[in-house]
């Protein structure tokens, strides 16, 4: 039995490990995370295969053979020995495993040794993330994270609503975002590429919708797109960047990337939500534009955009977002409006 | 606690078909035991809304407390209102002594004062509400102080309503020297609501 | 008629809950009036009414059928109306109908009723799994998907396990400890504020149905207790009672001690939501994480009330079918205590990733953690049982090895929530849906199905069908595994909880995992099958077909109305298979003597090698 137990150990082991559990590891703190689930699966899965073990072969050995109809087992009462050992190991092992762990919760917390550290502050709200930078003393607000590759980045998560909670899977760290509080992780990216920002805390009827991108770009790239940030946000405040430096020649290609993408002063996609052929997207939490906007006026769709709380479309829940008066500029409001009439006409 | 009363009821007539009596495997009334049992219970109810307070208090402020816009807690009224609840508990003892003792006058008169002493206490209690200038609805200090003193407010109506049933008893002439579980009982539950209220001035007025 | 208005029972009812609306519609009225508020010019939507009338209903409707009658009587002093014994027993199935004293019928009347919740339940699990099936929508929208999964964990916590236990209790302690009735002490499941305090209408119903749950469940652990203490039968000490007993007894104590709680937090939701009160109002100086902390003290505690019975049921299955003695049995009535007193000490677990105070995060690590130690006692010993035993691999031994393996894994995979720097990771994600599935499908699920079919003869006085048993078992461990091994991967490859609708890399694991529980759906509606078919045309059952020691098996199937003729007397353990001439209780009239003496020869110098 020993010996089934421990090669039935081993080849739990050696399973447990080889399953490719994580989705990529995209941070520092990802590497000690993995290891760490690593030692997990090494320490627990003996403990049940000895379980497993034991209740075949005494199924094997002790089963009612025909003719023990009558018979009764040893009258033993207990051992012991054996009952201090089976307190005494696992007691031994938890109180390991707790000290790596802690070890390890230390790590993946400290702050870097040198430099100043980049904050992100992140603010959830029914059903959307908000990133608000502030490189080199340029404040600016953006729908989409960014992040430059190799650098520790902190997050204060905070909420306007509900509670939220702050998850990128690939880095493996999350954090509730609690209204009145400001919560903290931070991570240092190891890995190029977009990876997606996850609500994972539920939070209503968009809950399963909250979904952003992460975007972690070389130290070059990511400059880049901080100056031109920093532009958008200089040509009029926050709101009124992306229609003045545009200079409005292809209005509906930019009410198009607003719709699939949302803008940077906190407009969140539109797509998200809902389904409109021309731009390709196949939201379901909202109504599907391409049939409810069919004869619609311009009034209307700006109504709905602007006030959405004024008239709540049938069958739907009161999830759409309330700040789109505020995060789209005028001129962008503008294209939109005019955009959603005429492909749903 | 019916146990005990079916037991009973079958020492009187022994021809009606029932169970046999349970053996009492304690000497502990189950009365007492229940009523005990369920003051742990109670104690845990109050733990929940001072756990509130606590964290209203010292977690999400760092220690502020009354005065908030310039209201503050009548502490004053409340002391004096916190002697005429303790005062109770002692003529509450002093008519279970009495009627352990077989003076029923005395008893009947302890009564009366006790359930009195607590309807002035619940009626400052309100009157207090009414003149106190700020609400639940106003922020979460009122919030946890109409809390944590309404808690205790229901549970000194409930203790008046059980000691008015044992008063009305008292007059009826039941109980007796050997017979006071019916006073005992809800009288454990009155010195609870006393103690309680004791905590709960302490905590909220005073610190 | 008027006789039957005044006297208990559903007339009475009837009447008393068109007065208690009356009256508190009336009440709320006069009130408003009173503050110069509008006097429901729109009463229907007027939300405090919906309140008031939820909490005086069903209170008028319980003192109308006659719950508290009893203790009207005592407490006016009237005579307490000798008790009407014809409200005993049940002697066709319309008897289980009606309001009865017998504390069998009553434990029928909930483990019935419960089975009903866990088909409903079960049902919504169904409809969740048809729609995350495919990504997308399929059937059912946000909205629904999220009561779905709310009412589904309710459901089957509030109204499935708790009472399933509490009724098979009902039934057998009294039994078992030789007493002849009860003491007769006659937004998510989680609902975060402040998610909750926004919501719509429907977040009240389970506020306040949550309530009327803990008043019942507070009023049945008082009067396991008060039973448990003062109605033992002679010589039953502490030591020689059935672990079952310990097991209600351990949990009874968790119930009164912590299910205040839960009642104070949906408490302060109720004020949040209907009188706009601050307790979790941030913007007014309330605290949001207060009412998860409020919450999880209940309901970590609450996690062993649903699985401290199943440890009960589970000690006297194993010991019956090995045939040997309870392997350290102090061990196990002491592990059963020391999990009480741990399990309120662990409940930040759940919020290790809530945003509260990082260092608190350390202590809770370390005392869930050594959870597991008591827990580990315990299925060690029942491993120890098992060995060298006689072993019956009848049904109700098959649930139990079941459960010993899968609540393993369930367990272990809670060990690894309970080191933080995973947790961080995998919280919220489906690998904690698999988690709960493993304790509470693997564990409390798997000793109740154990329970039902040891206790089916005893119950019904019918033998069920063992050949359906056992397809019922194989095909329930096999596609239970299915159902919610996977939930692990997708959990840790990144799937968040609570949603109904997922990233397409997600999408195979989930038209199996769909597909599977299906499967798992039908085979619950073998069991079914097996219990209405049995009970109606099941083979006889003798008085102790298992051969079992403990008290409950020394009367006949089903068990004589009163219990007992005479309180039997206990002289020994309640697990001495093998010991030669071994008793555990005898009957007929307790001669003093016997009480004390161990009686010679009956009990073989227990062995502890
Ligand atoms: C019957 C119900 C039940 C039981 C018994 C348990 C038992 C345990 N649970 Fe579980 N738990 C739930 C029901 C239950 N749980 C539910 C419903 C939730 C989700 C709530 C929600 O958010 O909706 C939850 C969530 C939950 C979390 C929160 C995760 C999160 O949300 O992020 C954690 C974290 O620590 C946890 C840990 C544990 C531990 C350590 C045990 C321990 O008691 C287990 C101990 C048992 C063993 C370990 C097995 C036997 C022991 C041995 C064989 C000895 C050797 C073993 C080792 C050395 C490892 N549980
Ligand atoms: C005792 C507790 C218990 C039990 C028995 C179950 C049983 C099942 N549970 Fe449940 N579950 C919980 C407690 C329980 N669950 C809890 C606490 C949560 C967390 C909720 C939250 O997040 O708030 C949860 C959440 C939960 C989720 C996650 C939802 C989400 O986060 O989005 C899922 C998803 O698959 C699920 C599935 C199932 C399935 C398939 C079963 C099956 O085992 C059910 C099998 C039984 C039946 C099916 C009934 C009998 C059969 C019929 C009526 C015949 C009809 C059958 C067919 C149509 C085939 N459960
Ligand atoms: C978080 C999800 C979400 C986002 C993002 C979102 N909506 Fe909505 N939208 C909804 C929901 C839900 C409704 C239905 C409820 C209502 O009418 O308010 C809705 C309703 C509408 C309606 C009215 C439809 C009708 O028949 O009444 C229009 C028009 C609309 N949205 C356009 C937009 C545009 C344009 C954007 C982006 C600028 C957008 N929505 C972003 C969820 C969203
Ligand atoms: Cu935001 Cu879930
Ligand atoms: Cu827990």
């Amino acid at each position: 039995m020993v010996a089934f137990g421990v090669i039935a150990s081993v080849i739990g082991i050696a399973i447990g490990l080889a399953i490719d559990w994580f989705p990529v590891q995209g941070s520092t703190q990802g590497e000690k995370i993995d290891t760490f689930w690593d030692v997990l699966i090494i320490c627990s899965v003996p403990f049940f295969v000895l379980v497993v073990t034991v209740v075949l072969f005494a199924v094997r050995d002790f089963r009612m053979r025909p003719g023990q109809e009558n018979l009764d087992g040893p009258p033993i009462h207990g051992n012991t020995k054996l009952e201090v050992v089976w307190t005494a190991v696992p007691a031994m092992l938890l109180v390991g495993l707790c000290t790596y762990a802690y070890i390890v919760l230390d790590d993946i917390e400290k702050a870097p040794a040198k430099g100043p550290e980049r904050v992100v502050k992140v603010t959830g709200e029914q059903f959307t993330w908000t990133f608000e930078y502030n490189e080199g003393g340029k404040k600016f607000k953006t729908a989409q994270l960014y992040v430059p590759n190799g650098e520790s980045v902190k997050f204060d998560v905070g909420s306007k609503d509900v509670i939220h909670d702050f998850w990128v899977p690939a880095w493996r760290m999350k954090i509730d975002a609690v209204p009145g509080i400001t919560t903290t992780y931070r991570i240092t990216p190891k890995r190029l590429g977009n990876y997606p920002v996850v609500c994972a805390e539920l939070c209503g009827l968009g809950h399963a919708f909250m979904r952003q991108t992460a975007h972690v770009l070389d130290k070059a790239a990511f400059d880049r797109w901080v100056q031109q940030q920093v532009q958008r946000t200089a040509g009029g405040g926050a709101a009124a960047g992306g229609a003045a430096g545009g200079g409005g020649q292809s209005a509906s290609a930019d009410a198009k990337a607003l719709f699939t993408t949302g803008n940077s002063a906190g407009a969140t996609a539109c797509g998200g939500c809902h389904t409109l052929a021309e731009a390709g997207t196949t939201g379901a939490v909202g109504p599907n534009l391409d049939q409810v906007l069919k004869g619609k006026d311009e009034a209307f769709i700006r109504e709905s955009i602007v006030d959405p709380k004024a008239e709540i479309a049938k069958g739907f829940p009161d999830a759409m977002p309330t700040n789109y008066g505020d995060a789209l500029s005028g001129p962008e409001l503008d294209a939109l409006v005019k955009y959603l009439a005429e492909v749903s006409k | 606690m019916e146990a005990a009363a079916i037991s009973a009821s079958h020492v009187h007539d022994d021809h009606h078909h029932g169970p046999p009596p349970a053996n009492r495997s304690s000497r502990v009334e189950p009365a007492l035991l229940g009523m005990l049992l369920f003051i742990i219970s109670e104690i845990m109810v109050f733990g929940a809304f001072f756990t509130a307070y606590f964290f209203i208090r010292v977690v999400a402020d760092e220690g502020t407390w009354f005065p908030v816009d310039g209201k503050d807690l009548p502490k004053l009224i409340a002391g004096v209102n916190t002697a005429i609840l303790i005062s109770s508990s002692f003529t509450l003892h002093w008519a279970e002594n009495a009627l352990k003792l077989g003076n029923r006058r005395a008893f009947r008169a302890g009564m009366v004062a006790t359930f009195l002493l607590g309807a002035t206490f619940l009626f400052v209690q309100i009157n207090e509400y009414v003149h106190i200038g700020f609400s639940p609805q106003d922020h979460a200090y009122g919030t946890v102080f109409y809390g944590l003193t309404g808690l205790h407010g229901a549970h000194v109506t409930i203790g008046l309503v059980l000691l008015g049933m044992v008063t009305i008893r008292a007059f009826r002439g039941h109980f007796s020297a050997e017979e006071h579980r019916g006073v005992e009982v809800p009288g454990i539950y009155w010195h609870f609501v006393d103690v309680m209220w004791i905590v709960v001035y302490t905590t909220v007025y005073i610190l | 008629m008027s006789v039957k208005l005044r006297n208990p029972g559903w007339y009475r009812a009837g009447l008393y809950v068109v007065l208690a609306a009356v009256l508190a519609f009336g009440l709320s009225w006069a009130v408003r009036a009173a503050y110069g508020h509008d006097t429901y010019a729109h009463f229907l939507d007027a939300e405090s009414i919906v309140i008031i009338g939820m909490i005086a209903l069903p209170l008028a409707f319980l003192v109308g059928i006659g719950c508290f009658d009893y203790w009207f009587y005592w407490a006016s002093g009237r005579p307490t109306r000798p008790e009407d014994h014809s409200g005993h027993g049940a002697h066709s199935w319309r008897d289980y109908f009606r309001p009865n004293t017998d504390h069998k019928v009553i434990g029928i009347q909930y483990t019935v009723t419960s089975f009903f919740f866990l088909f409903v339940g079960g049902l919504m699990a169904m409809l969740m799994r048809a729609e995350l099936a495919q990504p997308g929508r399929q059937f059912v929208d946000a909205s629904t998907f999220n009561g779905l999964f709310s009412v589904h964990a309710s459901v089957l916590i509030f109204l499935f396990i708790i009472p399933v236990f509490a009724g098979l209790a009902n039934f057998v302690l009294p039994l078992m400890i030789g007493a002849p009735d009860m003491g007769s002490f006659a937004s998510g499941w989680t609902a975060y504020a402040p998610l909750s305090t926004t919501a719509p209408d429907g977040q009240v119903f389970f506020t306040i149905g949550v309530q009327f749950a803990g008043a019942s469940s507070i009023a049945t652990a008082l009067n396991f207790l008060v039973t448990i203490i003062t109605m033992r039968a002679p010589g039953m000490s502490f030591f020689r009672m059935p672990l079952l007993a310990w097991a209600n007894f351990s949990t009874s104590l968790l119930v009164v001690i912590a299910t205040p709680f839960i009642a104070a937090s949906q408490f302060f939701v109720l004020l949040d939501w209907a009188l706009g009160f601050n307790f979790f109002n941030a913007a007014k100086g309330g605290d949001v994480l207060m009412y998860q902390h409020v919450f999880w003290f209940y309901s970590h505690p609450a996690v062993y009330i649903m699985m401290l019975p199943g440890f009960g049921i589970i000690s006297e299955v194993l010991a019956v079918k090995a045939r040997k003695p309870i392997f350290g049995y102090r061990m196990m009535a002491f592990s059963l205590l020391a999990i009480v007193v741990l399990g309120f000490t662990v409940w930040a677990h759940h919020m290790f990733v809530s945003g509260m105070q990082a260092w608190i995060r350390i202590p809770m690590m370390v005392t869930t953690a050594i959870i597991a130690v008591p827990t580990g006692i315990k299925i060690f010993s029942w491993l120890a049982t098992l060995w060298r035993g006689v072993l019956h691999l009848d049904t109700p031994m098959l649930f139990a090895l079941g459960f010993l393996t899968m609540f393993t894994l369930g367990g272990i995979s809670g060990v690894m929530l309970a080191m933080v720097p995973l947790d961080i990771h995998v919280s919220d994600t489906y690998f904690i849906v698999a988690h709960i599935h493993y304790v509470l499908f693997g564990g409390s699920l798997f000793t109740i199905f154990a329970g039902v079919y040891y206790w089916f003869p005893k119950m019904t006085g019918r033998m069920y069908d063992e050949r359906l048993g056992r397809i019922h078992f194989w095909s329930t461990l096999i596609f239970f595994n299915a159902t919610f091994a996977p939930m692990h991967l997708i959990g840790v490859q990144g799937m968040p909880r609570r949603v109904a609708d997922y990233a397409d890399q997600f999408a195979g694991w989930n038209l199996a995992i769909s597909l599977a529980s299906f499967a798992l759906g039908l085979s619950t509606l073998v069991f079914a099958y097996n219990m209405i078919a049995s009970w109606r045309g099941g083979a006889r059952a003798s008085a102790n077909p298992w051969r079992a020691l403990t008290l409950e098996w020394q009367v006949s199937s089903p068990p004589p109305v009163f219990n007992f003729d005479q309180v039997p007397t206990v002289v020994g353990g309640p697990y001495e298979y093998g010991v030669p001439g071994a008793v555990h209780g005898i009957f007929g009239p307790a001669k003093p003597a016997e009480v004390k003496a161990t009686p010679a020869g009956t009990h073989a110098e227990p062995v502890r090698e």
